[in-house]
């Protein structure tokens, strides 16, 4: 009998054991190892994505690293290096509990004396949006133990646990950055990061490999053995090696090339509105309300009114992206101010409102002032129109629709180093075009277009120069305001009054398709660590 | 030629260098646009642009930056990278080795197969391999290179699957040694063919202008006369045909690197071209200055061996 007994709980036990190994192996089937190529647009100059928002060295360079928080698909905060948090003080003091056992890459422990470091000596110098937007509202940070960090602020701080991912705060080694000047420390050509992946080479201006980082604190993870960044300038030639087997991954694909990739089986194909540039992107048409002629709200809603937007977002963006139908992007779905109005298409309005506001049409094709405010009886409506040279169609559109409606528009590209102080500095301009990229939060990308102490020389902040006290008071109140529900009841009427007043006219939202090769799978094409989890078959 | 000559000329490299440096440098700060908006990006703000442009000493009066630049220049220090954070030359010295390869190459292509064409042409005056060589130089002048490479990519690579589209290696690779240098060549062709093309076409047209000149002398009737066979007057002809073809080939360097900024962008080929493209969209200055010393000089280096070309090719000239 207890032989039976014995024999039946071996059995019990084996194949509870064989049950349990089918189930691990199960979850093991990921193809490990093998060469992933991603292309990228330019030469990073150096690795360290702390003292840089370059889009370049954070596309390059994020899988190096990492940030207290992720950020999952829909936005949200997920644990990182931290594992857990907790929010005090109703949103004026933030407690991170750090991973346990991390190691840089160089097998020296990770410690909260790194985040502090990270933070006070490097992202908060040199990180521009984390200066620009934590810098002064932080009052300090402290390291208790070697795993808590505790951030302290002036007063209630909303969007802290957006602003922790390896694109707007990565984490760099302290050991390594302790001593000298960060921004010509050697590592940053020879980095030393946390990340998944580890770095091994950079051949200037051809690429950088980067190989599996073996002791990675997420279980299992990576899947690749090794990562291949490949420097393609050429949009064009991007496609083309990956359509030849040379590349895997792309950032980006220009909007004609699309189709092509999408009808093509070998390829997988996926849109997000994330870029370590900068996310959530909107096309936004600014007036500079100095100008008499902007100063009449009329002559702001006929522009807007006389602005076939499914054009632009057809002719321009070949479908890729969406008609803006709120200051905020609709990517922030709980900030988006969901069912509001915005002028549609409505060229008779357009001609209406022109009208009423004195713009008359008499012999030619372009209206003439009679009886405007600060301007002189007969002159035209001519105006020009500032862009990027990359952003020519967008003049070009613009020009052929307010053409319609009597509105002569001069195109004027200008270099973006060329553009910025012209717009923000000299404000010599009547109207222009900008990505204005809303960021992960209001608080980063949103903030800056509306509240008036952003009227200055800093660039892609307020450009239409716009004041509105409410505005002010209302985003002052959202940026303390640490629950989400409460905050979205706060950028609503934001929206409201900047829809109704119409300092710019938002035009359409610019996401990005990323394209990859089928046999590969896994991206997280909303995160700088994109490849973290990716693998690929042999083909 | 004496060495005095040759020392004298070598002595007038440097106050044009000197003058290029000068005017490059006003050029570059001039030029309308904010260096530290490239820099800084765009999400800072003003404390932060006022950081980056103290740090890079852009807040400094412009003779005063010019002072410190023209010193740090004769001290043989050319700066240090905004973008890259390292000294110019290292930056430069690193991308020098591609560029100088893919120029080589295309030079020598160019120069090699335009003269044996050139004097194919000429051979066959106003038959049809001369009109359809002619005909094919006219069309290669006349298309613009990031068309051709572009052009190329598609129907040579892509097309045939024989060559790469892009970079200096394959990045599945790690070859060393002998497989290495055959991945660059086979990397290097296409690029090297499409920069070569204009070039061929120029020195096609004028060798074969040339030598048909040359072959209607009265040296060479008489050499004909006196029962010397065709290629042995050819050979003559083409000696002194080849004096315009060689100030030519000289004085194409600058546009060379030219052809290369574009060619190398297409090609994703790491070499100075694509720094040149990525310093003017970054408004890196020092890197750009640099570039502007370094080809200025190269072009004035050029020029000074065509000069002393001449003497090798025709024993008239002589420089004392």
């Amino acid at each position: 009998m207890r032989v039976l007994l014995r024999t039946v709980l071996l059995l019990a036990v084996f194949c509870l054991s064989w049950a349990m190994s089918s189930h691990t192996e199960a979850q093991d089937s990921t193809p490990r190892g093998g060469t992933l190529v991603v292309a990228i647009n330019a030469d990073p100059g150096h690795l360290n994505p702390a003292i840089t928002t370059s889009g370049a060295t954070h596309t390059a360079a994020e899988l190096i690293y990492n940030g207290l928080l992720g950020r999952d698909e829909r936005g949200d905060p997920t644990p990182d290096l931290a594992e857990s948090w907790t929010i005090e003080q109703g949103g004026a003091v933030y407690r991170f509990r750090l991973r346990d056992g991390v190691t840089w890459h160089d097998g020296t422990p990770f410690t909260a004396a790194d985040v502090k470091f990270s933070f006070e000596e490097v992202l908060l110098k040199f990180h521009a949006r984390t200066k620009a937007s934590m810098g002064g509202a932080l009052a300090g940070i402290d390291a208790p133990d070697d795993r808590t960090v505790v951030f302290r602020f002036k007063q209630p701080y909303a969007p802290l646990l957006l602003q922790l991912d390896a694109t707007e705060a990565p984490i760099v080694a302290r050991h390594v950055y302790q001593a000298g000047d960060p921004q010509t420390n050697p590592a940053n050509v020879k980095p030393v990061g946390t990340g998944p992946f580890r770095a091994v080479s950079y051949q200037k201006g051809a690429e950088i490999r980067l190989a599996r980082n073996p002791k990675y604190f997420k279980p299992g993870l990576p899947y690749l053995d090794e990562i291949v960044m490949r420097i393609i300038p050429d949009a064009g030639t991007q496609v083309l090696a990956l359509e030849n087997g040379e590349v895997d991954f792309l950032w980006g694909v220009p909007g004609p090339l699309q189709e092509r990739l999408k009808a093509d089986a070998r390829f997988r194909t996926a849109q997000t509105s994330y870029h370590p540039g900068g996310s959530n992107c909107i096309m936004t048409v600014s007036f500079n309300l100095d100008r008499p002629v902007f100063k009449d709200a009329r002559v702001r809603r006929a522009v807007a009114l006389a602005l076939d937007r499914e054009a632009f977002l057809k002719q321009v963006l070949f479908g890729e992206g969406r008609v803006a139908t709120a200051p905020i992007s609709s990517e922030m779905a709980w900030a988006h101010a969901r069912g509001l109005r915005l002028p549609g298409f409505d060229r008779a309005e357009a001609e209406r409102l022109l009208d009423a506001a004195g713009w008359k049409k008499e012999q030619g094709a372009t209206r003439v002032a009679r009886g405007v405010a600060g301007v002189a009886d007969g002159a035209r409506l001519a105006i020009d129109f500032l862009h990027f040279p990359a952003f020519a169609k967008y003049g070009e559109l613009m020009r052929q629709h307010l053409g319609a409606v009597g509105i002569e528009v001069t195109q004027r590209p200008l270099e973006p180093s060329v553009f910025a102080p012209t717009v923000f500095k000299d404000r010599a301009f009547d109207t222009n075009v900008i990505s204005y990229c809303n960021g992960p939060d209001p608080e980063i990308g949103v903030r800056r277009m509306y509240v008036s102490s952003q009227i200055g020389p800093a660039p892609f902040t307020n450009a239409a120069g716009y004041r509105s006290d409410k505005v002010d008071a209302l985003f002052d109140q959202a940026g303390r305001t640490v629950e989400r529900d409460r905050r979205a009841a706060l950028y609503r009427p934001i929206q409201e009054i900047v829809a109704q007043d119409l300092p710019y006219v938002w035009l359409v939202e610019t996401p990005t398709t990323r394209a990859w090769a089928a046999r590969c799978s896994g991206f997280r094409a909303w995160t700088g660590l994109f490849a973290e989890a990716a693998f690929c078959r042999r083909s | 030629m004496s060495p005095r000559y040759l020392l004298r000329r070598l002595l007038q490299v440097v106050p044009a260098v000197a003058g290029i440096v000068l005017l490059a440098f006003v050029l570059v700060h001039t030029a309308p646009g904010d260096p530290v908006v490239a820099l800084g990006g765009d999400h800072g703000d003003a404390a932060y642009y006022a950081f980056i442009r103290a740090k890079f000493g852009l807040d400094r009066p412009l003779p005063e930056q010019l002072l410190a630049y023209v010193a740090s220049v004769l001290r043989g220090d050319l700066g240090q990278s905004f973008v890259h954070g390292r000294p110019v030359a290292r930056v430069v010295a690193e991308r020098l080795p591609a560029t100088l390869l893919l120029m080589g190459t295309a030079l020598a292509l160019s120069s090699v197969a335009g003269v044996w064409l050139g004097v194919l042409a000429a051979r066959r005056a106003a038959r049809a391999a001369d009109l359809a060589l002619r005909t094919a130089a006219l069309l290669a002048h006349a298309t613009p290179s990031f068309w051709l490479a572009q052009l190329a990519a598609i129907v040579l690579a892509l097309g045939t699957g024989l060559f790469p589209v892009q970079g200096f290696t394959d990045p599945r690779q790690s070859w060393t040694g002998w497989r290495h240098a055959l991945d660059v060549l086979h990397h290097l062709a296409l690029p090297a063919l499409v920069l070569a093309a204009g070039e061929l076409a120029l020195t096609t047209r004028l060798t074969r202008t040339g030598v048909l000149e040359a072959l209607g002398t009265d040296y060479a009737r008489t050499a004909r006369a006196k029962g010397l066979p065709e290629r042995a007057v050819v050979r003559h002809a083409l000696r002194n045909a080849l004096l315009p073809v060689v100030t030519v080939i000289g004085g194409r360097a600058g546009m060379l690197f030219t052809g290369a900024v574009l060619v190398e962008t297409v090609f994703a080929w790491p070499g100075l071209g694509q720094l040149m493209l990525s310093s003017i969209l970054t408004r890196d200055i020092p890197v750009l200055l640099g570039l502007f010393v370094l080809v200025s000089a190269a072009v004035i280096v050029a020029n000074l061996l065509t000069d002393l070309a001449y003497a090798c090719l025709d024993p008239r000239v002589r420089y004392e």
